[in-house]
């Protein structure tokens, strides 16, 4: 009789010339999918929530997501935000089936186990039977079947959430460079709740964590940017990796006088491209509202980017589903006391981004005709030279220096 | 106008039991306390679809037997969660061996 060997999983390697080099096998293998969930999104990182406004009173929801693992983020009864597993402690079900809410308690539609607004189990049906038969046993204690509650810190009105209780503080986390531009956007004025746009992207999560990186697409996929004289190749700008690759800033810096000298910008239009115009060129005519004439985006690893676009306040939650499907959740904000000028002119730039976004749109197009290629050729290798080969930060939109420092980090979190 | 409604014989109501009733379309139930008889709603105001007389007699307390919300039983009085709002106590008396509740 001969021995069968048994079968060999296939060993996956980084391509040579790593650092400037990325495999295609990752976007599309579902064990490593589950390995990122874990090492990061479950790991000792800070995940994006919501908003402290988005739950204004006792018992206002919103429903969440940490990774995979749905979450409800709600405020109890002293004023607090809890974060809760949204998975009954008894047989697993969706707890909350609402994106937004309020309620008192939460009921699950399974078998009415009821918990109150901080996690713990206040009764469940039947809990000494019916009619003297069934029940639970008399030693049930239903201080041990509450929700998993994550640990929470809140931030000048940004909740996050870590299922790590020895991860280190969201500021160490985010670290001194992303918490000053965090809390430039987020500087302890009261927000605003502008609205939300969802939207299912048929892509790995990293092809759009990298889209966020990535400087060099800007002005090449983006007509409308240049177009419109938003942001264009000889835009000074800084490219910045932080935390060692974990996070990243772009910084682009438009002209001062942008708002006063809209006939400028119009007049650009034509050696730009044709005579394409608005009706409302207030639609791309920020202004410099925080004193420092820039449009700032930061990619927080694992969980969200935080974009100024213009006046366009956003935040994208992105949530991986599965190893070929993200779901992107765009939040649009401003500050309670912005006046109605600054209101208008938010709403109006909003329309650049979302799924339908005037420019937005053009990511989740290119990126859907990314995942089916990954697919097709998983042992094809990517190349990322584009300004250089180091992961200095740089002073150039034409530069892939962000990705090229997200994979060192990856690689060595990942063990790959 | 509340009057006085006939629920009950005064033998069916027996110490560590809930007697549930209707009254002028009010769900009631009748307990006996120490000698004493108490009538307090019967609907659990949770969720509005549960029967607390279905639920346990704890000595003093009826306890509902969905979420085990507790309730006074001489004054409706909530005692816990995720119920938060009291039922309502309705006088009682006896005479001639018979029931009556004021609805």
């Amino acid at each position: 009789m001969t021995a069968v060997a048994p079968a060999q999983t296939q060993e996956r390697r980084w391509p040579e010339k790593a650092a400037v080099r990325i495999p295609a096998w990752i976007y599309t293998d579902p064990e490593l999918f589950e390995r990122e969930l874990q090492t990061f999104h479950y790991g000792p990182a800070w995940s994006y929530v919501g908003l402290e406004c988005e739950v204004p009173s006792s018992g206002s929801f919103k429903r969440s997501w940490v990774g995979r693992r749905s979450v409800i983020m709600v405020r109890d009864e002293t004023g607090a935000i809890q974060v809760l597993e949204n998975r009954c402690a008894h047989r697993g079900s969706m707890l909350c089936w609402k994106n937004k809410g309020k309620e008192s308690s939460f009921t699950c539609p399974y078998h009415h186990w009821n918990y109150d607004l901080r996690g713990n189990l206040l009764g469940l049906p039947f809990l000494r039977g019916a009619m003297g038969k069934g029940g639970m046993p008399r030693d049930f204690d239903k201080q041990k079947h509450g929700l998993r509650r994550l640990r929470v810190e809140t931030r000048n009105g940004v909740v996050w959430a870590t299922y790590d209780e020895a991860a280190p503080t969201l500021e160490t986390f985010l670290g001194p460079e992303i918490m000053k531009l965090v809390d430039r956007s987020f500087p302890g004025r009261q927000l605003r709740l502008l609205g939300y746009n969802r939207q299912l992207l048929p892509c790995n999560w990293k092809f759009y964590f990298e889209n966020s990186r990535d400087p060099y697409h800007a002005t090449l996929l983006h007509s409308f940017f240049t177009t419109f004289g938003l942001l264009r190749t000889d835009t000074p700008f800084k490219a910045v990796p932080t935390e060692g690759g974990r996070h990243g800033i772009m910084a682009s810096t438009y002209s001062r006088d942008t708002a006063s000298k809209q006939n400028e910008v119009t007049k650009q239009l034509a050696s730009l491209k044709s005579d394409f115009r608005l009706n409302d060129m207030e639609v791309v005519t920020p202004v410099d509202e925080f004193g420092d004439s820039s449009m700032i985006n930061l990619s927080v690893f694992p969980s969200v980017f935080f974009q100024q676009h213009g006046n366009s306040l956003a935040i994208r939650h992105i949530i991986p589903k599965d190893v070929s499907s993200t779901e992107l959740s765009w939040t649009f904000f401003g500050y309670a006391d912005d006046d109605d000028a600054m209101h208008r002119r938010r709403m109006k730039q909003a329309n650049l981004l979302g799924p339908a976004g005037h420019v937005a749109v053009d990511d989740s197009e290119v990126l859907a005709l990314m995942q089916p290629v990954a697919a097709g050729f998983p042992d094809s290798t990517q190349v990322i030279e584009m300004g250089g080969r180091d992961t200095a930060p740089q002073e150039t939109m034409v530069t892939e220096t962000l990705i090229r420092a997200f994979y060192q980090f990856y690689r060595e979190k990942m063990g790959l | 106008m509340a009057e006085w409604h006939r629920v009950a014989s005064e033998d069916e109501i027996k110490e560590g039991e809930a007697f549930p009733v209707t009254a002028a379309g009010a769900a009631i139930a009748v307990y006996r306390l120490e000698g004493a008889l108490y009538a307090i709603g019967n609907i659990c105001p949770h969720q509005g679809d549960v029967l607390l007389s279905d639920g346990f007699v704890d000595g003093d307390k009826i306890e509902c037997p969905m979420h085990q919300s507790c309730f006074e039983i001489r004054t409706g009085k909530v005692l816990g969660p995720p119920a938060q709002q009291d039922v309502p106590a309705y006088p009682v008396k006896v005479e001639d061996g018979a029931v009556f509740v004021r609805v």
